[in-house]
């Protein structure tokens, strides 16, 4: 749930990074680290990692200012993905505004893939929130590697589901990852926007909240993600 | 409540001493004393920023760049700082989450444990009445044999002596008349005076004694109904003078018993049964008026019967022994008795009461100890 202090003007939404182990949610938060330039960005912190997986989570927080002065902030986790950090999976998850579902499309992890989407609808319900209402954008990572899944495969999959059309990425060459990012922020801005009036009371329009918070650093080749 | 995620602020990043040391150092490496403090303090002061949120303030310095260069090193800081708070903050959640979530499975368990108690205590309380019942049964079982299988005896033998007792009876009869005739034909002697009256008798005696056998066997009969094994109309005095018969005989007549039996109905019952009740009570207060330290002269049973509420009440009363508070609780029990081993069987009031009971009545016992007891039978009638 949106966290707002009315004596700051300060709205703080968290997005959850969730999917199976190894699926690459810590690379993309570092790709947006690197990619993204928005208004405000802080220092991408990562916790605690052993051989390169993550202990206990990942958080970069970004944010912009509405003409009202409001103060949003959007602070991005990663949960560890291994199974046995499951309590951990669920403190971070709990009170999430938004979920990025990382897949892994190799062939061999598919039943992984099953796992931890089920884990994610459990420890939802056990935190007090509903998949079915929550905005979640669903990637399919990976795709630079041979033997994975065809992508209409995939989509065919996933079409009747409120998560439809997947993002198909490659976070390690840093594609796919602001559009997955952008999915999530519309998908987002309609549940906030309902509740804070957003466009109405602090200027902040659909467009706006998703290009401000979404802008590319001039590294990155305009246009190349949409 | 606080969670992890919350941003924090300068004091829970650092504390006081802390604090004093960053701020040592900090002026130790500027060319003016530096101070960092979480609320602005005032005139020209560089604000220090951890993830996007203004922590603290600094102070002093000699100008705007050695500031500035001292914030992005109390930032950098930060980040390390805060990095372990909100690593050891998820782990203090999760280890909460954790504890309270074992703390609910223990309350889970907890309770179907005690459900199962309850289920098992619910059980026990089953089994134990089941073998109440089975044992009750089988105690009825038992009696009604014994009262079967001695009313035959009863009623066979009963049968055996009628015939001879009535011809015995009626030749004595016959016999005393000729007696009288032979009388008369011998010679008026003194000797044979003397003989024939002896010879009278000694005839009206068998006569008197056949009767009695008569009598017996007639109770006997009326006792074991053998014939009656169902439930028939029953006349309640009737069947109560018959026990009383049997009680005096068992004791040599010997007891002083006064009757006050008013005209009842007849009611429906098991006439037998009955009659083993009522020995059994009649039995009881003889027992009881006979004890040692009762003198035997003073002891007075009183059999009363009366209509009352539709229903027939008999009373058994005694002024003997009463029962001790100690053995009152546990006189109905069945196989429990106060009597020296051999002597009774426990079983008088179990099978007086289940027989009233049956009967749909009531049997209801007072009694104190050294006084007296007093048993009111209850039968209703139908």
């Amino acid at each position: 749930m949106p966290d707002f202090s009315p004596e700051d003007n300060k709205l703080t939404l968290k997005v959850v990074f969730y999917g199976p182990a190894l699926s690459g949610k810590t690379t993309n938060l570092m790709q947006l680290h690197t990619l993204l330039n928005p208004e405000r960005k802080g220092e991408l912190m990562v916790l605690e990692t052993r051989d390169d997986r993550t202990l206990f989570f990942d958080m970069l927080p970004i944010g912009l200012r509405g003409t009202s002065g409001l103060d949003l902030r959007l602070k991005l986790y990663t949960v560890p993905g291994q199974v046995q950090h499951d309590s951990t999976r669920k403190a971070v998850l709990s009170r999430a505004d938004g979920v990025v579902f990382v897949a892994d499309s190799q062939l061999n992890q598919q039943d992984n893939n099953a796992i931890a989407f089920g884990n994610l609808e459990e420890n939802l319900e056990k935190v007090g929130l509903d998949i079915d209402t929550l905005p979640m954008a669903v990637q399919f990572n990976k795709r630079d590697l041979p033997h994975v899944v065809a992508e209409d495969e995939l989509q065919g999959w996933w079409a009747d589901t409120p998560w439809a059309p997947l993002i198909m990425a490659s976070a390690l060459k840093g594609e796919g990852v602001i559009r997955t990012f952008r999915t999530l922020l519309d998908r987002l801005y309609t549940v906030v926007d309902d509740e804070f009036h957003l466009a109405a009371d602090h200027g902040i329009n659909r467009r706006q909240f998703v290009e401000r918070l979404s802008r590319s650093s001039d590294s990155e080749v305009p246009g190349a993600e949409f | 409540m606080l969670n992890f995620e919350d941003d924090p602020t300068l004091t829970q990043l650092l504390n006081d001493e802390q604090l004093a040391r960053l701020n040592h150092s900090l002026s130790a490496l500027c060319q003016a004393p530096i101070t960092l403090t979480e609320s602005h303090p005032g005139g020209d002061a560089t604000p220090v920023e951890f993830n996007l949120e203004t922590v603290g303030w600094l102070s002093g310095g000699k100008d705007q760049q050695e500031r500035a260069a001292a914030a992005g090193l109390v930032s950098f800081l930060m980040m390390f700082i805060g990095k372990y708070r909100l690593a050891a903050n998820l782990h203090h959640d999760t280890t909460e989450a954790s504890y309270a979530e074992l703390q609910r499975q223990n309350d889970a368990l907890r309770e179907s444990e005690a459900r199962y108690r309850e289920l098992s205590d619910q059980l026990q309380q089953k089994v134990d009445e089941q073998v109440g019942v089975i044992r009750q049964t089988q105690q009825e079982l038992y009696e009604s044999a014994r009262l079967r299988s001695v009313g035959q005896l009863a009623a066979g033998v009963a049968h055996e002596i009628n015939n001879p007792i009535g011809f015995i009876s009626s030749n004595l009869r016959v016999a005393r008349d000729y007696v009288k005739e032979m009388q008369a034909m011998l010679p008026d002697t003194e000797d044979n005076r003397e003989l024939a009256t002896d010879f009278n008798d000694l005839l009206n005696e068998s006569i008197d004694g056949a009767g009695r056998i008569a009598d017996i066997v007639a109770d006997l009969k009326t006792f074991s109904s053998i014939d009656q094994a169902d439930y028939t109309r029953c006349n309640i005095n009737a069947l109560l003078t018959s026990a009383i018969h049997l009680v005096q005989t068992e004791y040599d007549h010997g007891l002083h018993i006064m009757e006050q039996l008013n005209d009842l109905p007849e009611i429906s019952g098991h006439p037998s049964r009955l009659s083993q009740t009522f020995f059994n009570l009649l039995d009881n207060a003889a027992q009881a008026i006979r004890s040692p330290d009762k003198p035997q002269d003073n002891g007075r049973i009183l059999v009363k019967t009366l209509e009352q509420n539709g229903s027939v009440q008999v009373i058994i009363q005694d002024n003997g022994c009463g029962i001790a508070d100690s053995h009152r609780p546990r006189v109905f029990d069945a196989f429990y008795t106060s009597r020296p081993v051999g002597s009774g069987t426990g079983l008088g009031l179990t099978v007086a009461q289940d027989t009233v009971r049956a009967h749909g009545g009531q049997l209801q016992l007072h009694s104190r100890e050294g006084t007296g007891t007093r048993v009111l039978l209850t039968l209703p009638i139908n």
